[in-house]
């Protein structure tokens, strides 16, 4: 085999990986799909047991929970922006996007934890009835993976910046928007449900 | 590394640039329409009950096969088909645990012990109080 067969061939091979690698990341994505229906199964049946604590009609303000929703979506944009700034090869125009990104996600999850603390003083805590617990545990994952988010494109950031596009920086860029626009997709339906639910 | 043909090799993004900015906008546009129709919906209550509830439900998942056809990029063409299969496996799975998990305890909790009214009508024709 000559140099240039073999490095075509090895180049094949790296992508053949780098496009399992998404591959897999996508069914680890669909598996959380499973876990935030569990727990949306959980809420389901639990959101009417108050134990003589508050419907959700009573807690939520819906205005509040919009402007978060608002925030969500248009940091899942930025974020896909970002990947096509990063195909043009634009590495200020990608880092300024996921910092756009990172910083609507982090006002996102502020005003969530800003939520549960009102909650929590107002003594509506995760412990009064089987709905809050469903509610906290339900939103509170969706947050986790929020942070986790948050932490995984700080990580990119940097190495961004470092390094600027190399296959890895890549790689890790097309995982981060796949889990990005996969948590709006979750919120879509905690939005619809468990907020707009409690008014119906 | 060449970052214009990394993201259609991995199937990532499709091969025009403006075919990508045109999907993201377009996802972004309806998806922001959708969550706005819903929200006003519920806050006017012009419509209410079941209808309101069916009508939040259809919003969310035209809302949802938008993001996913637009931001996820996932198609229907051969390349992406192992991807699109376990997508739908996932979405089966989650239809069976949540209208199963519902099914269950709604017809439990129909079963269980009767509500306050019924159980005193039931103790008074019992005991003749």
């Amino acid at each position: 085999m000559s140099t240039l067969k073999i490095k075509e061939h090895f180049g094949h091979e790296e992508r053949h990986k780098d496009t399992t690698t998404v591959f897999g990341f996508f069914v680890y994505l669909m598996t959380d799909l499973v876990l935030f229906a569990s727990l949306f199964a959980v809420y389901a049946v639990l959101y009417q047991n108050t134990a003589g604590g508050p419907k959700g009609s009573d807690i939520f303000v819906l205005p509040f929970v919009l402007t978060q929703t608002l925030i969500l979506l248009a940091s899942s944009l930025t974020c896909g922006l970002a990947l096509l700034c990063a195909k043009k090869g634009s590495i200020r125009g990608v880092v300024s996007l996921l910092s756009i990104t990172l910083v609507l996600g982090g006002a996102f999850l502020f005003m969530e934890l800003y939520e549960f603390g009102k909650f929590i003083q107002e003594g509506y805590g995760p412990h009064v009835s089987g709905f809050l617990s469903a509610y906290f545990t339900l939103v509170g994952t969706h947050g986790v993976h929020i942070f986790a988010g948050l932490l995984f494109g700080t990580i990119l950031i940097v190495s961004l910046v470092h390094s600027g596009f190399t296959r890895g920086n890549l790689r890790k860029l097309a995982l981060f928007t796949l889990f990005w626009h996969f948590l709006d997709l979750v919120w879509i339906f905690i939005f619809s449900f468990v907020y707009l639910g409690a008014f119906i | 590394m060449n970052t214009q043909t990394y993201f259609e090799d991995i199937e990532m993004l499709p091969k025009e640039d403006s075919v990508g900015m045109l999907a993201y906008c377009a996802g972004f546009i309806a998806s922001l329409a959708l969550t706005l129709v819903a929200y006003f919906q519920v806050v006017q209550q012009s419509i209410t009950g079941t209808t309101l509830l069916l009508a939040v439900a259809l919003l969310a998942s035209v809302q949802f096969f938008i993001q996913v056809t637009c931001f996820l990029h996932l198609r229907t063409n051969k390349s992406s088909r192992e991807m699109l299969a376990v997508f739908c496996f996932s979405l089966f799975i989650t239809g069976i645990l949540i209208i199963g998990s519902m099914w269950i305890m709604w017809s439990l909790n129909a079963r269980m012990m009767p509500g306050d009214i019924e159980m005193r009508a039931y103790m008074e024709r019992q005991t003749g109080i």
